[in-house]
């Protein structure tokens, strides 16, 4: 459904992505691995153009894209194709929770107002928040952000949910609850491409697992064949390393 | 002696042209506003030439008291209007142009590149998260502006709006010089009249501050709604 071509990115002299392929089947979770700047959220944000890759191609659905030759048209589209949810949260600050949700949906699908209320509370009913409709981001937890954001996301019905490190940024004790609404979607049937560092939810939640290193991807496979029953050297010392540093602060 | 009574009826008569006063300042603040909008966007675009120009006119305008651009547009503009209304060959006569329109023209060219960096600041001063989340939502660039990006900036930029509006309300003491009657000329008037100078001075002084105290009082108070809950 999602499928990327040799997607490549260069920043000057840097070539940050070297020529991705991935493919994400529908209701895919696919969770992006790797060490910090390798190019996870660069390639995630390529997805949706918030990042304009050098080379490349990308088919999500109906809609087929040379990235070289993208139109503003286009850009659009597959943004109205996709949505995301971001590290820092991003809501809209003059906003209460409610009008975050309806908004995106009155402005760029056109509903009406109370479709778009009625669709936001049900989203924002399954994120735990019925009781939050009228504060404003800023009284809120970070792990409360999150999940409008969230709500926003599913709001709008998207082919595709992008998650950049959603729970990073969080208080320890917040990304449980972030995790779980991320799971329920997840087993909801939506697509989703994810990029965090929480690897044994990545292990729980994923169909498909992406080790990235350096820009390229090592290795791909399903959470098993990579935490488990990986013999890729690079893998395995990326593995190790994490679940040593992980014991390191236990 | 200080004249109690003379002065009371001072505050009562300079009364009278604040609200023209007022009124002139909001539409100079308001073009200078519009002026400066259009200026941010050639400087942020880089227009060639105008980009260049206005450079030029910004440096120029901060050096250059208000006062004198008074006095040189008071003699450049009527002798420019019948250079172009001649060769366009409308009947124009310079001796009849309102002295307040000068002064408005005056008031907010120089005004407009402040403006303009106010509003460039509070362009700057929104969340490029937001932005970004906008853009991943599908607003295409006219709507990231109108609902994610003017909404913010003008709650940042309003205070310094009120600020530049009691620079002009003081800045216009300036066109009682050009024979338009604000609360200076008022006073210069009334002051003649009864031969109490001090006590319509006085009563012009006591007048703009109070002014600018019940501005600052309102502004704050809008300011205070417009930020309501999210701040």
């Amino acid at each position: 459904m999602l499928s990327i071509r040799d997607l490549r990115l260069s920043f000057k002299e840097n070539e940050i992505l070297k020529g991705i392929n991935i493919d994400v089947n529908k209701g895919d979770v696919v969770t992006l691995i790797g060490p910090s700047g390798t190019g996870k959220t660069t390639l995630l944000r390529c997805i949706n153009y918030l990042e304009k890759p050098t080379t490349g191609s990308i088919t999500l659905g109906d809609l087929n894209l040379n990235y070289e030759k993208i139109t503003k048209k286009e850009i659009l589209t597959l943004r109205r194709k996709t949505a995301m949810v971001f590290q820092q949260y991003n809501l809209f600050k003059n906003k209460t929770v409610i009008e975050n949700v309806m908004e995106p949906q009155m402005i760029v699908q056109k509903k009406s107002k109370i479709e778009a209320y009625e669709n936001s509370v049900e989203q924002l009913d399954k994120v735990g928040l019925i009781d939050k409709l009228e504060s404003y981001p800023s009284q809120l937890s970070g792990g409360q952000q999150q999940r409008v954001s969230i709500a926003r996301a599913l709001a709008l019905k998207p082919e595709v949910v992008l998650f950049d490190e959603p729970t990073s940024a969080l208080d320890p004790e917040l990304v449980g609850e972030v995790l779980k609404v991320i799971e329920a979607v997840a087993k909801s049937g939506m697509t989703i491409v994810l990029v965090t560092h929480e690897m044994s939810f990545a292990q729980k939640i994923s169909t498909k697992i992406v080790f990235m290193d350096k820009g390229n991807i090592v290795e791909e496979g399903p959470p098993k064949a990579i935490f488990e029953d990986s013999t890729n050297p690079r893998t395995k010392e990326f593995l190790n390393h994490f679940y040593m540093n992980k014991l390191h602060v236990v | 002696m200080f004249d109690v009574g003379v002065f009371l009826n001072g505050i009562l008569e300079i009364l009278k042209v604040v609200p023209s006063t007022l009124l002139l300042a909001v539409i100079i603040l308001l073009l200078a506003i519009m002026l400066g909008s259009i200026i941010h966007l050639i400087v942020q675009h880089k227009v060639p030439v105008l980009s260049q120009l206005i450079v030029v006119l910004q440096s120029f305008l901060r050096g250059t008291p208000n006062v004198v651009l008074l006095y040189f547009m008071f003699a450049a503009l009527p002798e420019l209007l019948t250079i172009i209304t001649g060769s366009l060959g409308i009947p124009f006569d310079a001796n009849k142009i309102n002295p307040v329109f000068i002064v408005i023209f005056t008031f907010s060219i120089t005004l407009s590149v402040f403006q303009s960096e106010i509003i460039r600041g509070a362009i700057l001063s929104v969340d490029k998260g937001q932005i970004e989340a906008a853009h991943a939502l599908g607003y295409s660039f006219w709507q990231t502006f109108t609902k994610v990006i003017f909404p913010q900036a003008l709650i940042e930029a309003f205070p310094d709006f009120m600020n530049s509006l009691l620079l002009v309300i003081k800045g216009l003491s300036l066109a009682y010089l050009f024979t338009v009657m604000d609360i200076l000329g008022q006073a210069k008037l009334l002051g003649g009249y009864t031969q109490r100078y001090l006590e319509a001075f006085a009563a012009a002084a006591l007048i703009y501050w109070l002014l600018c105290i019940v501005l600052t009082k309102f502004a704050n108070k809008v300011e205070f709604k417009m930020r309501e809950g999210f701040h």
